[in-house]
């Protein structure tokens, strides 16, 4: 223990200083040197409850402030004494920093609301954190930095997904560039049987096909699968040249694509071979084959066998895997919005299966039809298994008899579908939008209708009741009667602003949280809450803020990371906004699959609400810097749609 | 008592510290706002009680200026104590007899203790036990006594509490505790271990701050107001 000499040298860093500056972000980034160091530059204060600690304009900082014990309310007062509460803040958290950052006056009224102790960090050492310390910066001034989103993340994922094992994370670190073989290629007018030969020689299953004058420019793409479909069943001339045959134009990848982005983009398109690019080049080609050599149990095999399943009843047992898939996909890193996706690719997979099947079972159907997905499923935002929500749409009959046949056929092949679906494990959905409902099993011309209605003469309930169906999209069938469907929506819609302003209000209805304040949500106006419904509170927001402004500039996509992306991309909303939109919606979708997730290993039935307890400061950081986010998207709505 | 025949503890001029602490506190003002003053809040641990027999083998402090716990400004030591058998007392603050072995003698620490101490008003939960043994050595050690004034967090909440309870309620005092960690408790503090002179002192310094400033919202603005409204120190030990 050092000897105290004369009146500045300080002898002890008290490990109460130290200790709480560990246990508070970002100051648990500072090395032991540093943290001794701020420990003896600190003072301790206290505050009454009620005390007044800045006030916004006008008061100068000259310390942080850290909240040792206690909490302060932020809050805003306008010329006639009105009071907007801003924010509630308690130990761990800061005050004044963007003031000091800035080098203006407070910019929020400070109030304690309990007996609050501060620790009082100089302008000055803070500045400098700021200067020196790049987790400073990130952590004030930039809410939805990388770093942060990244930590947030992995925080998620260690501290809340147990580990079953040491599963390769291959999916989520490999890259095709790493997995791609020595590149093969012939010119396009080289011979069939000159092609095979060569692929005899290599051993390979595929070639790319080059432009006889140009090496570089690959127009397609050859396979076995090509060479025993479109020649040898076909008795094609093998004189021919591959151009006749070859698939073109190739799809490609980058090099740099994680296998998982590979292996989505094949499920997707059911495409299994594809081009990977390297700087502009065709540097081999990388197949489905050779992404499944590297895995054990995974997403692939689930659908390669769902995709092989011959019976009906096979596909129950199947459907049930996918959550197991899931919180691997949770468990390897994958983010919210790739692990939606692959769940709508499963379940759209199990639903073509079944469809299929139910088709050969019941003969061909009068007419051309297009089973849709609605709501979440018609988003591509399920979770884990959601309630049914859909419908058919089917081409409109050409006469009575053709009517009369396909109304009994799609309402028997409906019911035998929604029964299959509830054995695979997906809930009927209780408002009945089911395509069992006879009212969503139309034709396209009555689907059309419906829509004209619902954007005509917006009755606020009834538009409430009308929501899930404007996120259709095609789920099995004729796409294209989907897409006329959108197309005409898309068409009507323009001009109808009442409609669109009664969607926008009725989205700015959920009340955004404040803050978290102990274990407890703070709403607006002060009352504690503890519970927080991540769905309705967190996500539905963007999801109707996105659908108000897809409908209003005729975006097709229903997804709404793809639907804020189009806006961005359409200069309808700004670049920033849309990046922290699309990291604080999908960081909040990833909370509710974590949650989910950890509910339905301990045998719960799974749900939407979060006790504020369980969370960690970081985040709640990130779900409070949403709550802001979601501000912002009210501020661009009600400026879009004032209230007269 | 042998002590007091021998001329150059008893007759000889005090140390020029003890000169320069009476000289600083000679025209105390009681008036100034409380803000103006500093404290020393100080907790001594010791061999026992006995004033005659034990002795303190830690001194931890820290300082309150502008009514903030200056965590810059803190003082911790080890005192090797003239006779260094186990005692009771050593079991309590963990304090290993070889860890005092190798301390300074209070010869050395106390006149450390004294400049640190400067002008502030000596602050400690109990504070005439730790004023009682460090005049004893100050007296013995430097012929002279300290004259800052101190201030008894122990009397500080007894005060709290009377006027919290109102003038009309009998106030059963037997049945409340006044032991630091109680206290911290009740009062929900932040917590710090016991029986470390140093964290002692700073919890004590938490305990202190609070009180004040509570009695400070309810109109005591004055050093004076304070000793007045609670009889909660003393201007001399």
């Amino acid at each position: 223990m050092a000897v105290f000499k004369g009146n500045d040298v300080h002898v002890v860093a008290p490990d109460v200083a130290i200790s709480f500056f560990k246990g508070i972000m970002p100051f648990n980034t500072l090395d032991a040197e540093t943290l001794r160091w701020l420990a003896c530059h600190c003072r301790i204060d206290f505050f009454p409850k009620g005390t007044r600690l800045l006030t916004a304009d006008t008061t100068e900082l000259s310390y942080l402030y850290l909240i040792q014990r206690g909490g302060v309310k932020a809050f805003l007062e306008d010329d006639n004494g009105e009071v907007t509460l801003k924010d509630f803040r308690g130990e761990g958290a800061s005050i004044g920093a963007l003031a000091i950052i800035r080098g203006t006056a407070a910019n929020l009224n400070i109030e304690t609301v309990e007996d609050t102790f501060c620790f009082l960090l100089p302008r000055e050492i803070f500045l400098d954190l700021i200067a020196k310390q790049p987790a400073f910066t990130h952590y004030y001034l930039k809410s939805f930095s990388e770093k942060i989103v990244t930590t947030a993340y992995s925080e998620l994922r260690h501290h809340k997904v147990a580990r079953r094992s040491n599963d390769d994370l291959y999916l989520f670190s490999i890259r095709v560039g790493d997995l791609v073989k020595t590149l093969r290629k012939v010119a396009a007018n080289v011979t069939i049987q000159e092609a095979a030969i060569l692929m005899s020689e290599h051993r390979v299953g595929c070639l790319l096909v080059h432009d006889p004058s140009d090496e570089e420019k690959i127009v397609g793409i050859l396979t076995d699968r090509d060479l025993r479909g479109k020649v040898v069943a076909a008795g094609l001339d093998y004189n021919q040249p591959v151009a006749t045959i070859m698939n073109s134009p190739v799809q490609t990848v980058l090099s740099q694509s994680l296998c998982f982005d590979v292996l989505l983009k094949m499920m997707a398109t059911g495409i299994h071979h594809l081009a990977v690019e390297r700087g502009g080049r065709v540097v081999g080609v990388i197949t489905s084959h050779d992404i499944m050599l590297l895995q054990g149990h995974s997403p692939y095999y689930l659908f390669r066998e769902i995709r092989a399943e011959q019976q009906i009843v096979g596909l129950y047992p199947l459907a049930q895997k996918i959550p197991e898939v899931i919180r691997g996909l949770i468990g390897e890193g994958a983010k919210a919005g790739n692990i939606t996706q692959m769940i709508a690719i499963l379940n759209d997979h199990i639903l073509g299966r079944m469809l299929t099947l139910l088709e050969k079972e019941m003969g061909v159907p009068p007419v051309p039809y297009c089973w849709l997905l609605l709501g979440s499923e018609g988003r591509r935002e399920q979770t884990f298994k959601t309630d049914q929500d859909n419908a058919i749409i089917y081409a409109d009959p050409v006469d009575e008899a053709q009517k009369q046949a396909a109304e009994t056929y799609f309402a028997a092949f409906a019911a035998k579908a929604i029964d299959h679906l509830v054995n695979c494990g997906y809930p009927l959905c209780p408002g009945e939008i089911m395509a069992i409902n006879p009212l969503w099993c139309q034709p396209l011309s009555v689907w059309t209708h419906y829509f004209d209605h619902w954007i005509a003469a917006p009755e606020p309930q009834e538009l409430l009741n009308s929501i899930i169906f404007f996120d259709f999209r095609a789920g099995f069938g004729e796409a294209i009667l989907a897409e006329e469907l959108r197309a005409h929506l898309n068409r009507e819609i323009v001009g109808m602003d009442l409609f669109l302003f009664h969607l926008a209000r009725q989205c700015m209805e959920t009340r955004v949280p404040l803050s978290f304040f102990k274990n407890f949500i703070v709403e607006k106006d002060g009352e504690h809450k503890n519970r927080l419904d991540i769905k309705r509170q967190g996500l539905t927001p963007f999801v109707d803020f996105a659908r108000v402004l897809a409908l209003k500039f005729g975006v097709k996509e229903t997804n709404t990371l793809a639907r804020l992306k189009a806006l961005m991309e359409g200069e309808q909303i700004q670049g920033e906004l849309w990046s922290a939109a699309s990291e604080a919606y999908e960081l909040q979708m990833q909370q509710r699959l974590v949650h989910q997730l950890r509910q339905i290993e301990a045998g719960i039935l799974p749900d939407n609400h979060i006790d504020p307890a369980d969370l960690s400061d970081l985040e709640r950081r990130m779900l409070k810097d949403a709550f802001a986010v979601i501000e912002r998207l009210y501020g661009v709505l009600e400026r879009m749609y004032p209230v007269m | 008592m042998v002590n007091l025949f021998k001329p150059n503890t008893w007759f000889s001029p005090p140390h020029p510290l003890i000169i320069q602490n009476r000289e600083a506190f000679a025209g105390f003002d009681q008036s100034r706002p409380l803000t103006e003053y500093t404290f020393v809040v100080c907790d001594t641990e010791l061999t026992g009680f006995d004033r005659k027999r034990d002795e303190i083998i830690s001194i931890g402090a820290v300082l309150i200026r502008d009514l903030q716990i200056d965590l810059g400004a803190t003082f911790h030591q080890y005192i090797r104590p003239r006779s260094l058998r186990h005692t009771e007392a050593t079991l309590i603050h963990r304090i290993t007899p070889e860890q005092l072995a190798g301390a300074p003698p209070l010869e050395e620490v106390l006149p450390d203790f004294i400049e640190f101490s400067g002008n502030g008003l000596m602050v400690g939960h109990f504070v005439e036990l730790d004023m009682g043994f460090l005049n004893i050595a100050a007296r013995k050690l430097m012929g002279g006594t300290l004259a800052n004034p101190a201030i008894d967090t122990i009397r500080m909440a007894r005060r709290y509490r009377q006027i919290l309870l109102g003038p009309f309620r009998e106030e059963d005092d037997h049945s409340v505790s006044y032991v630091l960690e109680d206290l911290a408790r009740e009062y929900n503090l932040p917590m710090f271990k016991p029986h470390d002179a140093l964290e002692d002192a700073i919890q004590t310094a938490y305990l202190f701050l609070f009180l004040l400033k509570k009695f400070r919202k309810g109109g005591l603005l004055t050093l004076k107001d304070i000793y007045q409204a609670g009889r909660v120190g003393s201007l001399r030990y």
